[in-house]
């Protein structure tokens, strides 16, 4: 009977790995389900081959990327230096959704993977759209950004010459 | 490229330019109404966006918006008619009176006498200024009758507009999101900004020339009640302004073509009014039937909108050198006529748009 209801009557976001990765991203917390589900809507799903470039260290950035499933690496091409490795539900290039500046790595796909893109543009729409929503995604942005100053500033307090 | 390939390259590319270049004319059409539909979807889309928040259903407010609009526009229409077409009778029944003959003489010997010699010549006399004008009048009812006989025509494109744009409408968002899966990965960065900007540009254009006829409509209407209060006797004012606001969509001539319907009114009105005849612009300059009151009414109208108004709420949306804006009136009115003319300008920009980001491109391909 359980099984039953589990198949007929679930509802299809409950199981939606995309929706699963974009709850996992800090970006979107605090978001309600019907919240993310908008969100959903706006963003773009895509596959990448093994090997095949996301963006270029230097390239015109325009938004961040969710990894569903795959591996991606983030290096640096000039010096060949890997930052990290990144797997399913990491998320990266989330500065790009409030600057223009370029890329500051490049993004490989090592396996095969599915990324969700979000980009500026979609930010944008759903604040005309949806101005509460792009708020709480706009404040958690901050948060962030937030604490990845202190982060920096304890780093440099504790080590001056880093 | 191997010179034999570019050879073949060029050779395709005249074959496909002339193919498309024949098939152009059948497809026109259906062209144009995918034009109108995508140009009123932009129109539309902020509102619907809007209200889909309170009904919480799209197509309600989809059908909501646009049969509202379309009530409008019909009514509209059915009040500019009604009022033209009684207008039309009343001046028939003047044209027949024999006053009307004396006074048609009267104003082409007001008119060679103010002229110098050599103009005056080429001023008909009264006899031949009545045949004129009866047949300016005879061609202007089966203008209007050929334009009420394609109405079914008319009705039926308008039919196919507003399907299109309903479609487009409910669908827009998913429409963009298809569009994006086609660009390829490499390109998909640099697609969805162009195609953003290609967005914000066409509807900041709209709003604006929106914003512009309306204010150019309204103007117009306050002028034209001025000259009525100088006992000009123009009747519709709220039509002619209106006429006057969706002329100025098309820029440089549309002002010309806006202030015609006014100068027949007053004509019509007043032939046969001897004070009319005699009036004198500012006391000295010669205007009769106010023609001269009416075209430097929509001068001073045309200048505040050039000066305060567009500089304001279009700003440099499109950004155009006016040479620019000349030559491309020119390809979109000998391409497809006055609709060409119309959309010359946001085509022109969406242009633009599209070739920066080319030269953006391919100054940064090694990046992508």
């Amino acid at each position: 009977m359980k099984a039953l209801y589990k198949n007929y009557f679930r509802k299809e976001e409950e199981y939606n790995p995309v929706l699963k990765a974009l709850q996992n991203v800090p970006i979107f917390n605090n978001l309600s389900k019907k919240e993310l589900t908008e969100v959903k809507k706006l963003t773009h799903e895509r596959m990448y081959k093994t090997e095949e470039s996301i963006f270029k260290k230097m390239a015109p950035s325009e938004g961040m990327y969710v990894i569903v499933t795959g591996n991606v690496n983030i290096l640096d091409p000039d010096t060949g230096t890997s930052f990290t490795s990144l797997r399913d539900n990491d998320f990266f290039g989330e500065l790009a959704l409030l600057d223009e500046e370029p890329r500051s790595a490049s993004a490989i796909a090592k396996s095969p993977s599915k990324l969700i893109g979000f980009f500026r543009t979609d930010l944008l729409t759903l604040m005309k759209r949806y101005p509460e929503l792009g708020n709480k995604i706009l404040l958690n942005l901050s948060r962030i950004l937030g604490e990845r100053l202190r982060k920096t500033n304890e780093e440099l307090l504790i080590n001056p010459n880093k | 490229m191997q010179p034999l390939q570019k050879i073949y390259r060029l050779l395709l590319i005249i074959i496909i330019s002339g193919l498309a270049w024949n098939i152009l004319p059948f497809l026109a059409s259906i062209i144009a109404m995918l034009i109108f539909s995508f140009l009123f979807t932009t129109i539309f889309l902020p509102s619907v966006d809007r209200l889909e928040k309170f009904l919480k259903s799209r197509i309600l407010s989809v059908l909501l918006i646009l049969s509202s609009s379309s009530l409008l526009s019909i009514s509209f229409l059915g009040l500019f008619f009604s009022n033209v077409s009684s207008q039309i009778k009343l001046f028939t029944k003047r044209i027949d009176n024999d006053d009307f003959v004396m006074n048609l003489s009267g104003l082409s010997n007001k008119i060679r006498e103010y002229l110098p010699d050599f103009i005056s010549k080429l001023i008909p006399e009264g006899d031949n200024l009545i045949m004129m004008a009866k047949n300016t009048l005879i061609t202007i009812f089966q203008n209007i009758l050929s334009i009420l006989g394609s109405a079914g025509g008319f009705i039926f494109i308008s039919l196919i507009v507003l399907i299109f744009t309903i479609i487009l409408l409910i669908e827009y968002h998913d429409f963009k999101r298809t569009l994006v899966r086609f660009i390829p990965n490499k390109y998909l960065e640099v697609g969805l900004r162009v195609i953003y900007n290609i967005e914000q540009q066409i509807s900041k254009y709209l709003r604006g020339q929106i914003l512009a006829a309306s204010s150019v409509a309204l103007l117009s209407i306050i002028g034209l009640f001025i000259l009525n209060q100088l006992s000009a006797n123009i009747t519709l004012i709220v039509f002619i302004g209106i006429i006057a606001g969706l002329a100025n969509l098309i820029p440089m001539v549309g002002p010309f073509f806006g202030m015609i319907p006014a100068i027949l009114i007053s004509l019509m009105n007043n032939i046969g009014n001897e004070t009319a005849l005699l009036h004198q612009l500012f006391g000295i300059i010669p205007s009769p039937f106010y023609i001269f009151d009416i075209i430097l009414m929509f001068v001073i109208v045309q200048q505040i909108d050039n000066n305060f108004i567009t500089p304001v709420v279009v700003g440099e949306s499109v950004g155009l050198h006016p040479m620019a804006v000349m030559i491309v009136l020119l390809i979109g009115g000998t391409l497809i006529g006055p609709i060409g003319m119309l959309f010359a300008i946001p085509a022109a920009g969406v242009l633009k748009v599209v070739i920066g980001e080319v030269i953006f491109i391919s100054k940064n391909s090694h990046l992508l």
